[in-house]
This record gives structure tokens, C-alpha cells and sequence, in this order.
């Protein structure tokens, strides 16, 4: 604050000044506690001032046109408080839908998972690496039924989506999309006929392959 | 704390509606004093609360000090309508009004105040109380109040300025107990 109000601070509440130097007061006091002091002293003599004054009353109308303020600022409250109660409950049911779907897939991936285990665990099985393609060093491995009934493949820190195509005596055959989790992606399939061979593709580009061979 | 200060500071409903209930009489008739036509008066009540209902007012105090913080922003809303209003028609509407300081057969908003305030006027330099007379109940500019007492323009805002503080310390001193 440069300077402090000089008579403007006790001619502010008379309503002496012009638009421009009341405004300026205005701004002045937000800052200057002191002149802000000031004013409010000079207010007070003004409000002894008008005890002076007549005593009058306003008509009903005004008290309505104010009211009208008020009842305008209620109802808006009440609707930002009924806004913001929807966007809770929206938030909330959104929340519980994806705790929801989340539950539903990973049980969903749980109990893959253990039917996968529980197929190894009562079948009789070969395993085969599979082999990277040139310029890949992926790592992955295929579990197979020796009877031909399940394949599962599982692939260690794949770092893109890969989908798995089958050569069969039937022809080829889409088995579908690993599913990541974790650092590894795994897919568990029963295919009605004999696996001959696997490949793992990215895109459309081949990333690796094995031969599967049945019998001891 | 008070109900009625926290209310309005925090801006809700009930703090302008309780500050209309009790002081709806001396706001109103700070306006009717610079503005003749009672329409013109209670729109000028109108706005100025509304304004400092809508503003980002910081008022701090206590309840007298925030009656007269809207005595002044109701005060200061006539003067500006008066001044936009013509010269001419202000004049005439001023020199119908002009009626300085209260008989004591007049009815005020505050008796006991009035009293006070009027003590306390006697009391002022004479050039210092008339110049706050003509321009509080007179309703004058620091111009006209030149013109008619014929002293300097910075002579009357300082006289003025001078009987405001005056005013202030007798004011605040311990209220006289009427015997």
C-alpha cells in the first residue's frame, strides 16, 4: 500500500465521493487494515447519522423482491446439493460395477486357471519349447494331452497381445487369444481334434512355432 | 459468535433476511432522504443489498459494525443515483428535503440515538457542523457546500473529515443514563 486515504476514508460512508474514488477506497481498504479501521470508524458515526433520519418504513414489495433473492439462492443450494448427491451415488455405482466386473473376470480367470491344473493333474501329458521366429526371443512352452483332448500354452513375459493358430488334420485353426496375468499369458483349449503344430502371432506376424508330437 | 453476522458473511439465506428484518427501517430511510419518490428509495435499498449480497464483500465485525456497513453502502447507492439524476431535478428535490438535524417532535429510527447524536453535534466547532449537516441531511456536494458557505473545496471535505472523527471519539465514549 503507497499511500494511505486521507479525508476520502470519513467522506466514503456519506456517499460524498464519485463512482471512481469510492471504488477506489474500496479497493484500498481490502488491503490496508488501517484505513480499513478508518472507515469503519467513519461508518459508524454515518449509522449515528441516520438514527437521526425520519423513520420510515418500506412498502411489502421490497421485502417480496428480496425474498425473491433468497428463495432463488435456496433452491439453487438445494439443487446443487441434490447434483452433487447424484454424482455420488453415480460414482458409487460405478465403483460397485467395476468391483463387479472386476470379481466376475478374475474369478472367471481363477477358475480357468484351476481347470487347467486340475486337466494337467489328471491327464497324462508331453510338453515341447516352442521356437522363436527370427528376430524374436520370445519364451514360451506348450502342455499337451497325449490323447489329444486339451493343449494349453503359456508364454513368459509376452510383451504384446498374441493370438494362437493351430494346424490340424481338419485345417487351420483359430484357438483364440492368450490372457496376460501377471508376467505370463496363458490359454487352455479342447480342441475336438489333434494339434499338429502351434503358431504364435502378433499382429500378422509369426513370433513362434512348435510341432507337437504325440505318443510316449 | 453471532447467529446473524455469521449468517451473512457466509451468505446464507437467512443472514440477509434477518439483517432486512431488523434494519429494513433506517436503511430505507437513509434512501428516502436522498431520493424522493419511494420507488426510486427502495430500489436503491434493493440494490445496494443486492450488491453486497453478490459481492465477495470480506466484512468482518460485529453486528453493530455491520449495520452500519450497509447504512454506508445504501448511502452511498443514493448519492450515486441522486448525482445521475439531473442537476436540476436534484436540486428541487434537495431544497424540498433539506431539513437539518431532527426536531425533537420529529420520529426517528433510534430516540435514544438521536439524542446522543445531537449532543454530540451541539458539541462540534460551528463551521465543522454545518458543513456535515449540509452535506449529510442537506445532501450537498462538497461543491455546492463551497459555494454556499463560500470556503475553499478543501477547506469543506477537511471540516467534514474533522467533525467525522469528532463524532467518532464522543460516540464512543460510555452512553449517557437518561435520569
Amino acid at each position: 500500500v503507497s499511500e494511505h486515504l486521507g479525508d476520502d476514508a470519513e467522506l466514503y460512508p456519506l456517499g460524498m465521493l464519485d463512482d471512481d474514488a469510492a471504488r477506489s477506497v474500496e479497493r484500498h481498504i481490502a488491503t490496508c487494515s488501517s484505513c480499513a479501521t478508518r472507515v469503519a470508524q467513519a461508518q459508524s458515526v454515518a449509522s449515528s447519522l441516520a438514527a437521526g433520519l425520519p423513520s420510515r418504513e418500506p412498502s411489502p414489495a421490497l421485502e417480496r423482491r428480496l425474498r425473491d433473492i433468497t428463495t432463488t439462492q435456496r433452491a439453487q443450494r438445494t439443487r446443487n446439493r441434490f447434483d452433487v448427491g447424484w454424482a455420488f451415488a453415480a460414482v458409487l455405482v460405478l465403483a460397485l460395477l467395476a468391483f463387479g466386473w472386476q470379481t466376475v473376470v478374475l474369478r472367471e480367470r481363477i477358475g480357468r486357471q484351476d481347470l487347467a491344473l486340475a486337466t494337467l493333474v489328471h491327464s497324462h501329458f508331453n510338453h515341447v519349447s516352442m521356437t522363436p521366429a527370427a528376430g524374436n526371443s520370445i519364451e514360451a512352452k506348450i502342455l499337451y494331452a497325449r490323447n489329444g483332448s486339451w493343449i494349453y500354452i503359456l508364454v513368459d513375459k509376452p510383451n504384446a497381445p498374441l493370438r494362437a493358430v493351430a494346424q490340424t488334420p481338419a485345417g487351420t485353426m483359430n484357438l483364440g487369444t492368450l490372457e496376460r496375468s501377471g508376467d505370463v499369458a496363458t490359454l487352455m483349449r479342447h480342441p475336438r481334434v489333434r494339434v499338429s503344430s502351434v503358431t504364435l502371432v502378433r499382429g500378422d506376424a509369426t513370433v513362434a512355432s512348435a510341432v507337437l508330437v504325440y505318443g510316449r | 459468535m453471532d447467529g446473524l453476522v455469521d449468517d451473512f458473511v457466509a451468505r446464507r439465506p437467512s443472514g440477509l433476511e434477518q439483517a432486512y428484518a431488523l434494519w429494513s427501517g433506517v436503511l430505507y430511510g437513509v434512501a428516502r432522504h436522498a431520493i424522493a419518490d419511494a420507488a426510486g428509495a427502495e430500489d436503491c435499498v434493493h440494490d445496494a443489498l443486492l450488491r453486497v449480497w453478490r459481492s465477495q464483500n470480506r466484512f468482518e465485525g460485529n453486528r453493530e459494525m455491520l449495520k452500519a456497513y450497509l447504512v454506508a453502502c445504501v448511502r452511498n447507492e443514493s448519492m450515486a443515483v441522486l448525482r445521475s439524476r439531473s442537476r436540476r431535478d436534484a436540486r428541487e428535490a434537495k431544497a424540498a428535503r433539506l431539513s437539518i438535524v431532527p426536531e425533537a417532535d420529529m420520529p426517528v429510527a433510534d430516540p435514544i440515538e438521536a439524542r446522543r447524536l445531537h449532543n454530540a453535534l451541539a458539541r462540534l466547532p460551528e463551521e465543522q457542523r454545518r458543513a456535515l449537516e449540509l452535506a449529510y441531511y442537506g445532501n450537498k456536494t462538497h461543491v455546492e457546500i463551497a459555494e454556499e458557505l463560500s470556503v475553499p473545496l478543501g477547506t469543506i471535505k477537511s471540516r467534514i473529515a474533522m467533525a467525522m472523527r469528532k463524532l467518532h471519539a464522543d460516540l464512543a465514549e460510555p452512553k449517557e443514563v437518561s435520569s
